[in-house]
């Protein structure tokens, strides 16, 4: 970790530039989002423009969590805890995909009750 | 006993207690919020109804996500500013810092209060529509007062009520005052219809509890609702020494037998008891003189013509008057679930329209509709020399079913502006993305008056938990990722406010507990990084 007044003195740059680097990446989704020119795979939403929504900001995330909560050098407890936790909504997330097997969709959704 | 490990890291982790700390607690926030965000699929794609995709104002939620960015920077730089032991520094970032939460807050608080005045509603058939209702006014056009004092909503039920009959015990005290209210209003006294009595054959035969022509007030239902509670403790105290007594009798009778084997012998004889019983006085029935028109908000009431009931069990009898409901300004009618439904029995969508009730009886809907069937016509040519044809010879790119079945507060407010009628400043433009459409700049002629008979009203709700699922996911998530801003923001204005004494003595310390903090805020604004595009973008 940069520990040492001029090690984090350096570091306060990339701060910087991470920040810049959020900014623009906000800026691009909703650019996405909202300029036709722009718009992703058919016209309006659809899974392209979810599928980059979400990259950018898994990216932005990322960034985060790395410079930001210094996960780019910390030890390894850090990861370990951290990990598990993701690994957890990872099997949640996978819960709900199991939908596509037994699936929700059955007529009495739609059958106007 | 001194605390090890708060200053200096442990060997074997190399990690101080509360960096431990810190990262377990945001493993369990992760799947918190990863928990949320997966019902959040799972509501959108198991929903009966059209999704609202893009429909929360992106400007606010944009500003939001660049004050909370921003203030990630800034709190990181106040980190920085203790370990280089620059004080002055370290106040100015973490100052930054907290007042990006205030604004965080302040917009998210805009945002919530638009929606929960917001009017929904879905007609019969299906068809929505938004807009703000008005307020009852009386003679001369003043608006009327409920009993609190608050100015009422158009969307009430009138009933010429003629007699009050309260269950003594449900009956609920708020309801109560303002049925005296109204009757005080109306000048119309609300009298006790028949003398209360002791029932026929118990012991308190004959007793007048309370004579006829005595007045409703919360004192005398609270008396009656004694009474009522006297005679029922009274009467289950008699049934159990009964019941006692019934059992010791059977196992007299029965030797050696067990309680499931003699049960079906053992009963009380509630006749013979019934002389020693008191009256229980469960209803109490009132009459209102003249007849007086009440009013009850609907979902409290269960009106019916003749005998209607409101859910604390209080019947009023008399007859449903017309209870229209009146939006002020109507700023979007939504045919995407009436679509939705018409093409599930293969109905047409453009028939279904046509038939609507809105379209059928409403003028300026139906100028509306043919106005938008003009800018889709508009739309699909755009789109055309956009995309060009496939190989079917059909156009590549259509329109999506938002645009083509919603008329929004933006289509109303670009037809009147196509022809001329109203113009707007670009400042009062640009606050309506904040506060929604502004009625009083747009007028009438935006945004007109609409009127629904209560037989075409299918579900009414403000833009809250209760209009869809939606609405319920959008408040938990961001509710709680608000509660989230509010706790960094508390413990950050601590190390702000308080810090100073600490500084002095031991730097080093103040300086982990900042990084702690500042871990917990860089993780609210990773979780409003997903949220934003999540919510409202998609």
């Amino acid at each position: 970790m940069a520990d040492t007044p001029e090690a984090i003195k350096k570091s306060i740059r990339t701060y910087l530039f991470i920040g810049g680097i959020l900014f623009a990446g906000t800026i691009l989704t909703v650019l996405i989002a909202t300029v036709p020119a722009l718009d992703m795979g058919a016209h309006g939403f659809d899974k392209w423009d979810c599928i980059f929504g979400l990259t950018i900001a898994t990216i932005k995330a990322s960034l985060v969590a790395f410079v930001f909560m210094h996960l780019n050098h910390e030890k390894k407890a850090v990861y370990w805890l951290f990990a598990s936790g993701l690994c957890m909504v990872c099997s949640l997330a996978g819960l709900t995909a199991l939908a596509l097997w037994d699936p929700i969709f059955d007529s009495f959704f739609y059958s106007g009750h | 006993m001194e605390i090890p490990y708060i200053v200096t890291p442990r060997k074997d982790t190399g990690l101080f207690n509360a960096k431990i700390a810190i990262w377990l607690f945001l493993a369990s926030e992760v799947m918190l919020f990863g928990g949320f965000f997966s019902s959040y699929v799972f509501l959108r794609l198991g929903a009966d109804y059209p999704w609202p995709e893009r429909t929360l104002p992106v400007l606010p939620g944009l500003i939001n996500t660049f004050v909370l960015i921003g203030s990630s920077v800034t709190v990181v730089f106040a980190w920085a500013a203790l370990k280089m032991r620059e004080w002055r520094k370290f106040q100015i970032f973490m100052g930054i810092t907290v007042f990006c939460a205030l604004i965080f807050m302040v917009l998210k608080a805009v945002e919530y209060n638009v929606k929960f005045h917001h009017q929904a509603l879905r007609l019969k058939d299906y068809s929505i529509i938004e807009g703000h209702l008005g307020k009852e006014l009386d003679g001369d056009k003043k608006e009327v007062l409920d009993h609190n004092g608050n100015p009422i909503e158009e969307n009430l039920i009138y009933v010429e009520a003629s007699k009050l009959t309260f269950n003594t015990r449900r009956f609920h005290t708020p309801w109560l005052e303002e049925l005296l209210t109204q009757a005080e209003q109306h000048k119309s006294t609300v009298k006790l219809t028949a003398d209360l009595k002791g029932e026929e054959g118990t012991s308190d035969e004959g007793k007048i509890y309370a004579k006829s022509g005595e007045l409703l007030s919360i004192e005398f239902l609270n008396r009656m609702e004694e009474i009522r509670k006297a005679a029922t403790s009274n009467n289950a105290a008699l049934r159990t020494t009964a019941l006692r007594q019934e059992w010791v009798k059977a196992h007299a009778a029965n030797p050696g037998k067990r309680d499931w084997q003699i049960s079906a012998g053992v009963n009380i004889d509630l006749k013979a008891l019934k002389p020693k019983m008191l009256t229980e006085i469960s209803t109490v029935t009132f009459t209102v003189d003249p007849p007086a028109k009440f009013d009850f908000h609907p979902r409290d009431i269960k009106a019916a013509d003749g005998s209607s009931r409101m859910r604390d069990d209080t019947v009023v009898e008399g007859k449903l008057l017309d209870s229209p409901m009146g939006f002020h300004h109507v700023d979007a009618i939504d045919f995407q679930y009436l679509v939705m439904k018409a093409v599930e029995k293969g109905i047409e969508p453009e028939i279904a329209i046509e038939n609507s009730w809105l379209i059928k009886n409403n003028k300026f809907a139906q100028e509306a509709w043919e106005w938008h069937q003009g800018e889709i016509v508009k739309l699909k040519a755009e789109l055309l020399k956009k995309g060009g044809l496939d190989k079917d010879g059909k156009p590549r790119l259509f329109p999506t079913h938002k645009e083509l079945y919603r008329i929004g507060w933006k289509d109303f407010a670009k037809k009147t502006e196509d022809e001329g009628r109203v113009k707007l400043s670009s400042s009062d433009a640009f606050k309506e993305e904040f506060f929604g459409p502004n009625y009083e700049a747009r007028g009438d002629e935006t945004f007109p008056e609409l009127s629904v008979p209560r037989e075409q009203v299918g579900f009414a709700a403000k833009f809250s938990p209760a209009w869809n699922t939606y609405y319920g996911i959008y408040f938990t998530i961001t509710g709680l990722h608000g509660l989230h801003v509010i706790g960094g923001a508390l413990v950050l204005s601590y190390y702000l406010f308080f810090g100073r004494k600490m500084y002095l003595t031991n730097p080093e310390w103040l300086a982990n507990r900042v990084e702690i903090g500042g871990l917990f805020w860089h993780f609210v604004d990773l979780v409003w990084i997903f949220v934003f595009p999540i919510l409202y973008l998609m």
